[in-house]
């Protein structure tokens, strides 16, 4: 099975007194674009650290791209991140000491394929022609703007062809215009490679491009 | 072809002249121990004494080696030799302003102090009204007394030992040699001499104060140079001198002019020579040279 | 992986520049000055050592010993009391050594001129790279330094240094031609003019030249004759420099016997002559004593490596707030960048991963500063002693 299956997930914050979260059921469908809305606080980024093996449950289970991560060890849980995941972040989180490539190649940087394989460069140049940063390869982080930014941040997500791109409000830092293209970048990528996409978001103006979004206030048990 | 031709001419030239260049390799055996001299009566005693054992050697001087001023080429040869036989006595004034290794050098005169003859009459000069600062003189010529030659010669031969231990029999043997004969000069000196006893003599210059003592000879000295011609001063000094010292022969250190020579003689003195063979002559070597001066002073009396 | 976290530590460090220069300094002088004043000193302590063992005696006026020392074997400016030439005949006399004169007093544009004997030089085997050894008066040869800080060489001249501006009596600068250029040794003659010790005493003015007093072209300098005396008044003129010309008319007024040495090398040889010949300056009526460098000098080294535990000592503590500032540096920045390793680990990076990338950093760091601070050794080992040796001289 391909898609994401979650059944009465349960998950609490080790110290005591702290967040819970009860998912009676959520199921997304392979290839699909959710956009996910709430109030703040709710545990929308908790939901997407839960499905990219981040996090554990305390009980229940969660089936990612055919793969059961509730009882996976933590060794096998990085693998699955590193291999079917990609992820964007709200504030860009590129380290500003590499060049704009060798942002990009983090994921196998953090693996033991070596940086210097030349079929890493050839993706990543093939990645920044296809967000229009095929230039700015050479460059380091605060040589580009917010939203050239964000789009190397997808080129990295990218990088391993993830089942999974989950993205947590990767629009908040950026201005209207760039908020747009970098939306339209996601969902144009994740369909580009077959993977799901699921965006945490506050901005309602973006929903229309999405072909699902699921008010997560609805999703938890009260 | 042609380079291949050249190539072989070129392994062959350097095959000859590897050939050549082994011929005249250094040669292998140890080369002679230096010997350097200060003037010519060592120089002959030396090469006496030592025969071919060593290579003595005397530096190219033109006139006379007490006053002999060595340069910075000289000095090279002073500090390569592995002895420098000196008079002593104050002959060598370069030793004053020359820097050699003292282990180097042989003063044939060191042990026979209380032999030499102090200078009377020096000139001297000083700084100032503080005080007077002395230049003390000694008479250098010492080889002209027969006896103190045998004396340098033995210094010479102990020298020459300690530099060639595995010859000291050798030059043993040849210093005996050279006694004798420096004995028998001693002998023909005395004979020739003794007919001058008491006799009033003038000496050109104040070089043989040796022979005066020697042999007992009633001498005065005056500073005359053979070729200069006295200044009226020097002859009213000379009448002077002779009034008290009315002397019939004036020993000259060369042959003086012939205006000297007549003046003299109008005034009943005969000129003869006596070369004090400080420095080398092409008339002879040092005995030659001695007994020359022997028969001129003999034949002076007639 | 861990190649990728080198690269990433590698790329932060470098990122990072002025904050990595400074951690690699603090380090690498953390490392090097407790190394560094251990070499120095046991260095320096075996230069010097060598040549004082290389000296088997010294005599010298009585005094200060260390001053003695000094000044005859490193030419140390402070001048010990002087003893007479007469001294150096003396010990020739008994018999049980050989002597070699030394007179230091005397500079030539900072470099100390050694008035001594032809002896000193197979003494201290000092060879010659160029032109020949001194041979007159007034000649001189310089040591290897010299020749290239004073640009000098066979046929050049020096002049020695008045002692005062106002030094209107004897002591006058004489031009003294280089005739020789040692062989670098590795030791304070490098730094030296030698001269003939009567060429030093000509310094002094106690020997000279002048015109001759006798020749009536004279007779303007001459203040009166009486007899065989004759006395020159002031307006003599001495030659300050000696030539082939004038070197006939250099003379010493009064026996040299009495002229000034800073100390005689004393050259027994073997060690029963050494022990009879200290035996007899012990209370020797001269007042002269003879001593042992390499004694003296244990003393003074027994001194200086107390005080180098001092200071390294002092160093460890410093070394210590070193690295509790290092420490607190990295602790920092490993707060500050808490954001970049959560992130890391979001995107699947181990812990290990990121404790390799921290590690690689500080690996860095300490690679960094141990190649460094080899290199400084190293350089301090070749010319930092030379350097500490020739400030014994000034």
């Amino acid at each position: 099975m391909s898609g994401i299956q979650i059944s009465n997930l349960q998950f609490s914050y080790a110290s005591a007194g702290g967040f819970r979260m009860h998912i009676p059921r959520l199921d997304i469908a392979a290839g699909e674009c959710v956009a996910i809305v709430g109030p703040s606080g709710s545990g929308k980024t908790t939901l997407l650290n839960l499905m990219a093996g981040t996090f554990v449950p305390r009980s229940g289970e969660i089936n990612v791209a055919g793969q059961r991560l509730d009882n996976m060890s933590d060794a096998a849980r990085r693998r699955f991140r590193i291999d079917r995941v990609g992820q964007v972040f709200q504030a860009f989180e590129l380290l500003d000491y590499l060049t704009v490539s060798e942002n990009i190649l983090l994921p196998r940087l953090i693996d033991s394929e070596s940086r210097k394989n030349s079929g890493s460069q050839q993706r990543i140049q093939s990645l920044l022609s296809s967000v229009g940063l095929q230039d700015k390869a050479d460059k380091r982080p605060d040589e580009l703007s917010h939203g050239e930014r964000q789009r190397v941040a997808v080129c990295r997500a990218m990088l391993n062809r993830p089942a999974l791109l989950l993205a947590d409000e990767p629009t908040g830092n950026l201005d209207q215009a760039n908020k747009q293209k970098v939306v339209e970048l996601l969902i144009s990528q994740a369909r580009t490679h077959e993977s799901m996409l699921l965006m945490v978001t506050h901005d309602h103006s973006m929903l229309d491009a999405f072909e699902r979004v699921i008010d997560f206030a609805e999703l938890v048990e009260k | 072809m042609r380079r291949l031709t050249l190539l072989l001419l070129l392994i062959l030239l350097g095959a000859c002249k590897e050939q050549v260049t082994g011929g005249s390799r250094p040669d292998d055996h140890a080369a002679k121990p230096q010997v350097l001299t200060s003037n010519y009566p060592l120089y002959y005693f030396t090469s006496e004494i030592a025969g071919d054992v060593v290579d003595v050697q005397m530096p190219e001087i033109d006139g006379d080696p007490a006053m002999w001023v060595p340069g910075a080429a000289d000095i090279p040869q002073l500090q390569a030799a592995d002895l420098i036989v000196i008079n002593g006595a104050g002959y060598e004034s370069w030793l004053a302003y020359t820097s050699l290794d003292n282990d180097r050098l042989l003063d044939t005169t060191k042990d026979i102090q209380d032999l030499l003859l102090p200078i009377e009459n020096v000139t001297l000069h000083q700084h100032g009204p503080e005080g007077e600062h002395s230049h003390k003189g000694t008479a250098f010529t010492t080889w002209l007394d027969p006896r103190i030659a045998v004396e340098q010669a033995r210094a010479i031969a102990r020298g020459l030992s300690v530099l060639v231990p595995a010859q000291a029999e050798a030059f043993k043997s040849r210093l005996v040699l050279l006694e004798q004969r420096l004995v028998e000069l001693d002998r023909s000196f005395e004979q020739v001499f003794s007919n001058l006893k008491d006799q009033p003599l003038v000496f050109s210059h104040p070089v043989y104060q040796y022979l005066q003592k020697r042999y007992g000879l009633n001498a005065r000295s005056v500073h005359w140079e053979p070729d200069t011609e006295p200044g009226v001063k020097e002859w009213v000094d000379f009448q002077n001198l002779l009034r008290a010292h009315p002397a019939k022969l004036m020993i000259w250190e060369g042959q003086p002019s012939p205006v000297i020579i007549e003046r003299l003689q109008d005034q009943g003195i005969q000129s003869v020579v006596f070369n004090p063979v400080a420095n080398q002559d092409a008339a002879g070597d040092y005995f030659v040279l001695m007994s020359a001066n022997a028969g001129r002073i003999l034949g002076s009396k007639k | 992986m861990m190649t990728g976290a080198f690269f990433l530590g590698w790329r932060y460090l470098r990122f990072h520049r002025f904050k990595s220069l400074v951690l690699l300094a603090s380090v690498t002088l953390m490392m090097f000055l407790p190394t560094a004043t251990r070499l120095l000193v046991a260095d320096s302590a075996t230069a010097l050592t060598a040549r004082a063992q290389a000296t088997p005696l010294l005599l010298g006026e009585r005094g200060g010993e260390l001053e003695l020392v000094l000044n005859a074997l490193y030419f140390h400016a402070e001048q010990p009391p002087v003893l007479p030439y007469s001294a150096l005949g003396d010990i020739e006399a008994s018999g049980l050594a050989s002597g070699i004169p030394l007179y230091t007093r005397f500079r030539s544009r900072g470099a100390p001129i050694v008035g001594t004997s032809l002896d000193y030089f197979a003494f201290r085997n000092l060879q010659l790279a160029g032109g020949r050894m001194m041979g007159l008066l007034g000649e001189a040869v310089v040591g290897a330094n010299v020749a290239s800080e004073q640009a000098v060489g066979p046929g050049d001249h020096l002049v020695s240094s008045p002692e005062t501006v106002f030094d209107l009596a004897g002591v006058y600068p004489l031009k003294m031609q280089v005739v020789g250029v040692l062989a670098r040794s590795g030791s304070p003659d490098d730094d030296a003019v030698f001269v003939d010790v009567r060429t030093a005493w000509v310094i002094q003015g106690l020997g000279h030249g002048h015109d001759d007093l006798a020749r009536g072209d004279s007779s303007a300098s001459v203040l009166s004759r009486n007899e065989g005396t004759i006395t020159a008044n002031a307006s003599l003129k001495q030659f300050n420099e000696i030539t082939a010309e004038n070197i006939r008319d250099f003379h010493f007024h009064g026996g040299t016997s009495g002229f000034p040495l800073s100390a005689v090398i004393v050259v027994p040889p073997d060690d029963k002559s050494a022990t009879l010949l200290r035996g007899r300056y012990q209370n020797h009526e001269s007042g002269y004593q003879v001593l042992v460098p390499g004694n003296v000098l244990d003393d003074l080294l027994e001194t200086v490596f107390t005080i180098q535990n001092y200071v390294i000592l002092g160093l460890m503590m410093l070394s210590l707030a070193t690295i509790a500032v290092v420490t607190l540096v990295f602790l920092l920045s490993q707060q500050l960048r808490r954001g970049e390793f959560m992130t890391l680990k979001r995107m699947g990076a181990s812990r290990s991963f990121v404790a390799t990338l921290i590690a690689s950093e500080i690996g860095f760091v300490l690679l960094g500063s141990v190649a460094l601070s080899a290199l400084m050794s190293w350089v301090t080992r070749h010319y930092a002693t030379e350097f500490l040796l020739s400030l014994v001289t000034l």
